[in-house]
């Protein structure tokens, strides 16, 4: 029993060895960037591997849950870390930005998102929830000689520790009303309870504070902001990990709690179309392309709120499955804005963009998919997981929802197609110095690339994986 | 089953192209080289299957069904089917993108390799849409096709062409998204009914739906299918797109975009819900109508050559709703022929006109006149393609007009009467068209020369083809009317 236990909490070992020794090598040998990076590529692949070979175990060890569902969002989460650390180090080679310091933040970042997605027990679900915060208020504003990016950061430490306080009061008066702090005992005892005046103000609580973190309208007015400040493969682990943890904890809050109270219901309902629509609505005017992807990423979640909203199998069939295809595609498009910028500035402007696939034809290849993907168009991973989730909410009984969600994500093809544009179709310096992609972030690349293609035309095998990983739990 | 999947390797072998048409960016004589041969080896095995399959009125083509596992948990099947329409309209495009690599051989001079690979990922995506059997399948080449003609009129078009190209993007996508949601319903109420959940189309054509419903949910398809057909009032975004698009986009667009909008229609909207289609009939009818006076009107107003012939690409599209609206099976093989013959000629003009532009930096009626004295075989044509878009009898357009239109007299005499009125119309603006560039005196101060080899053997096919309908229709009428 014993060895399963530490066989279930080895790559969390791992990462927080990993981010140790990444601090103790600045410690003892300042500036070997490669070593540093070295070190932590190591742990993440052998967190990733770790966890990919130890069989699922149906329960929890300890205050963690160890089943089939976990193990997804922990493989999910820890690709996605590792395709951000590649797609940082050519950044933060080119910046001097120090590795240390970036390294083995991002790994502890790590260590809290799987941590948020597989905990079983507030208590954990909290620290690593605070775990992971702190690491990105690190992350956002490591670009010292930027002011926005400073600025950046403490918007996001004050939006989050607002947040954070909404949440533990929430969990408060939980514990109060409940008497258990483990999540699904809690959560079903709670939609249990006949009279709402703990439970109503306790969901709505939680609520506010998870929408803070995974930005739901109209808690999201942190969000273009902190993604425009902060340098691009951050925004990229800010827009994809930092989310999908906290949308994994809510698929297992949504399966804890399996007939939900009315009211709940309508202010959920309410919360998707407002993101899904406000979020692309807003998107459509943004003159900068961050900004732009910000909005975009708002109304993403409103599309998985809405299937989460539907639940059941096919709803929660969606969710994981758009989980990947999303964490994909907004590594793509950060990741390659970010492989494309140059030294001083980040790209931001439409006019920066102009001509640029005759320049950078590999990135901008990249960053037109995850558009692509982002818009939903076949034969992307990002169609097949659009039509997943309406699908879903269709079939449960959301019409209304599905439509709005649909004609929001109609309009949204609108803003995408402008960076497309700008890339390829409008005039502007063709020539110029190529730059080649550096290994690291090409290997992210073109894996991002095939894989948003392959769930697109051949999605069979990650929706097996999707469905096998429900079905254990 | 066939040992060999023909039309698996027919409907990939583009796909697998376009990526290596890339590969010599410098080389544009490579990628060019290519995507003729590859044109070229598809439109040989669809006259292969022609030939081979086509006996008996088409029956053998039964044998040809393909069926692949694809995505087993939503009842998604990789199906493909041919039969007789579908394997016209193959032939169709697969003519028009081979002969769209010489017609660009001048006008496309930048990014030779992109526009080649554009041209074999359309090709692809448009044989998909017509070979479909499965609707995801179905829906997937149909978005597939936007974005390569999005990059042909928005990178190699005229003045406006970022403005063309959105707006098509943006009407493609709104009809795209009334299919999709009337899709995602069929697909829900099928399962729900059935308990097996599935895409596949012969399965959903079973489904008992509510009449009401049914009707909601046809009109959405419909709607969807309009805007590329187009169907008045959708047709908006066709004059510009054709305008600013260069010629070979032109081409495709008329000769195949608009086609597969036409069968969506006839293949999908009309069978899946064969009550509704019926109690909507009238409103198709007038719709259609409309499309064609609507159209002819505005085109005897036009200037620009090129909007002359896109707004008589409306009309002539008018027309084939008529003919699917009818549902009667001459009705149907009519429309099925105006798509061909549309294809031909207007594909024909278009290439004219992008020709004449070559010469004289315009498209304009006003600079251009008596080009009989100037360029005579280049005129033949002109005159000859302008007669057959006119319905002249013995040319292929004359055909498909009678079939669609002398059935209606029987059951809607006035529909049928306002259809051969407009006939009239479209023989007064083409007309037009002739005495204005060909005759006349001459308005151009430049010296153009007449046809090369190139442009001679890009319009004699098509001119043959004319010919062949015209005269001696009777074994493409088999194959549609089994």
């Amino acid at each position: 029993m014993m060895h399963d236990v530490w066989l279930a909490i080895l790559p969390h070992l791992l990462l927080a060895g990993g981010a140790v020794s990444v601090y103790l090598c600045g410690a003892f040998r300042p500036g070997n960037q490669g070593l540093v990076f070295a070190l932590s590529l190591a742990s993440l692949v052998l967190a990733i591997a770790a966890a990919a070979v130890t069989p699922a175990m149906a329960g929890a060890v300890g205050l963690l849950d160890t089943g089939a569902f976990s193990r997804f969002y922990l493989l999910l989460l820890l690709a996605v870390c590792l395709g951000a650390l590649l797609l940082l180090q050519r950044y933060a080679h080119l910046r001097r930005l120090s590795g240390e310091v970036l390294y083995g933040t991002l790994l502890l970042a790590a260590l809290g998102m799987i941590g948020i997605a597989g905990a079983s027990h507030w208590l954990v679900f909290f620290v690593s929830l605070e775990l992971l915060s702190l690491s990105l208020y690190i992350l956002i504003a490591i670009r010292r000689d930027q002011p926005l990016a400073y600025e950046a950061g403490i918007k996001y430490f004050v939006m989050g520790a607002v947040a954070s306080s909404f949440l533990v009061f929430g969990l408060g008066l939980l514990y109060a009303a409940t008497g258990t702090l483990a999540i699904a005992p809690s959560l079903a005892a709670l939609a249990a309870k006949e009279d709402m005046v703990l439970s109503l103000p306790a969901f709505l609580l939680i609520l506010a504070g998870l929408g803070f973190k995974i930005s739901l309208v109209p808690f999201h007015l942190w969000t273009p902001d902190v993604y425009e400040g902060a340098p691009a493969p951050v925004t990229a682990l800010l827009a994809t990990g930092s989310k999908l943890a906290v949308i994994g904890a809510l698929v297992r809050f949504f399966y804890a709690v399996p007939a939900m109270p009315q009211s709940l219901l309508a202010v959920l309902w309410l919360l998707a179309a407002a993101t899904m629509l406000i979020g692309n609505l807003t998107a459509l005017v943004q003159e900068k392309v961050k900004r732009m992807l910000a909005y975009s990423s708002i109304a993403h979640m409103g599309y998985m709120l809405m299937a989460l909203l539907a639940g059941g199998r096919q709803g929660f069939t969606a969710v994981l499955f758009y989980s990947a295809v999303y964490g994909l595609m907004d590594l793509g498009a950060f990741g390659s804005l970010g492989l494309m910028s140059p030294k001083l500035r980040d790209l931001n402007d439409l006019q920066d963009f102009q001509a640029l696939g005759y320049r950078r034809p590999w990135s901008a290849a990249l960053l037109t998919l995850s558009l692509i993907t982002l818009a939903g168009l076949p034969p992307t991973g990002g169609f097949f997981g659009k039509f997943l989730l309406f699908t879903a909410a269709f079939k449960a009984g959301f019409p209304w929802l599905a439509g709005i969600g649909l004609l929001s994500a109609l309009v949204s093809i609108f803003y995408y197609q402008k960076v497309v544009v700008s890339m390829y179709l409008r005039d502007g310096r063709k020539t110029g110095r190529r730059v080649a992609v550096d290994w690291a972030g090409g290997v992210a690349c073109s894996v991002i690339f095939v894989l948003l293609l392959w769930f697109g035309i051949m999605p069979a095998y990650l929706l097996s994986v999707v469905e096998r990983a429900l079905s254990l739990n | 089953m066939q040992a060999l999947p023909l039309l698996s390797i027919m409907l990939f072998l583009p796909l697998c192209g376009a990526p290596l048409a890339l590969i010599l960016p410098s080389r544009p004589g490579f990628s060019r080289a290519l995507t003729l041969v590859v044109s070229g080896a598809v439109l040989l095995l669809a006259i292969a299957l022609l030939l081979f399959y086509g006996g008996e009125n088409g029956g053998a083509l039964a044998r040809l069904t393909e069926e692949a596992r694809w995505i087993p948990q939503l009842g998604i099947s990789y199906r493909l089917r041919l039969d007789g329409i579908s394997l016209l309209l193959v032939l169709l495009t697969s003519l028009l993108i081979f002969l769209c690599v010489p017609v660009s051989r001048r006008s496309v001079k930048q990014g030779q390799a992109v526009f080649h690979c554009a041209l074999l990922l359309l090709e692809s995506s448009v044989i998909g849409v017509f070979l479909a059997d499965d609707l995801f399948l179905f829906y997937l080449f149909w978005e597939l096709q936007l974005l390569p003609i999005f990059l042909i009129i928005g990178r190699w078009g005229h003045e406006h062409r970022l403005y063309a190209a959105v707006k098509f993007l943006l009407f493609s996508l709104a009809g795209s998204f009334f299919i999709l949601a009337a899709l995602i319903s069929l697909f829900l109420l099928h399962g729900r009914q059935s308990g097996d959940y599935t895409l596949a189309f012969a399965a959903l054509r079973q489904t008992a739906i509510d009449p009401g419903l049914a009707n909601l949910l046809f009109l959405g398809l419909t709607a969807g299918f309009a805007v590329k057909i187009p169907i008045f009032p959708l047709h908006t975004w066709l004059p510009d797109a054709h305008t600013e698009a260069p010629t070979a986009g032109s081409v495709i667009l008329a000769g195949l975009l608009l086609k597969t909008g036409a069968y969506g229609l006839l293949r999908f909207a009309v069978p899946l819900f064969p009550q509704a289609a019926a109690a909507n009939t009238t409103l198709l009818l007038v719709l259609g109508l409309i499309g064609l006076y609507y159209a002819s009107w505005i085109a005897m107003a036009q200037t620009d050559m090129k909007r002359l012939v896109a707004y008589s690409s409306i009309g002539h599209m008018g027309l084939v709703v008529i003919g699917i609206a009818v549902q009667t099976r001459t009705g149907l093989a009519g429309a099925v022929l105006q798509m061909l013959n549309h294809g031909i000629t207007t594909a024909a003009l278009f290439i004219l006109v992008g020709m004449l532009d070559e010469r004289f930096h315009t498209r304009s009626l006003e600079k251009i006149g008596g080009l009989w004295q100037q360029i005579p075989v280049f005129s033949g044509f002109f005159l000859f393609f302008a007669l057959s878009a006119a319905g002249l009898p013995g040319l292929n357009n004359f055909v498909s007009e009678m079939l669609i239109l002398l059935p209606i007299f029987a059951t809607r005499p006035l529909v049928a009467g306002l259809g051969l009125a407009a006939m009239l119309l479209t023989l007064v603006y083409l007309l037009r068209l002739v005495r204005q560039t060909l005759f006349g005196p001459v308005r151009s101060t430049m010296q153009p020369v007449d046809l090369s080899l190139r442009e001679t053997c890009i319009l004699l096919p098509l001119a043959l083809l004319v010919l062949f309908l015209g005269l001696y229709p009777g074994p493409v009428l088999g194959l549609l009317m089994s």
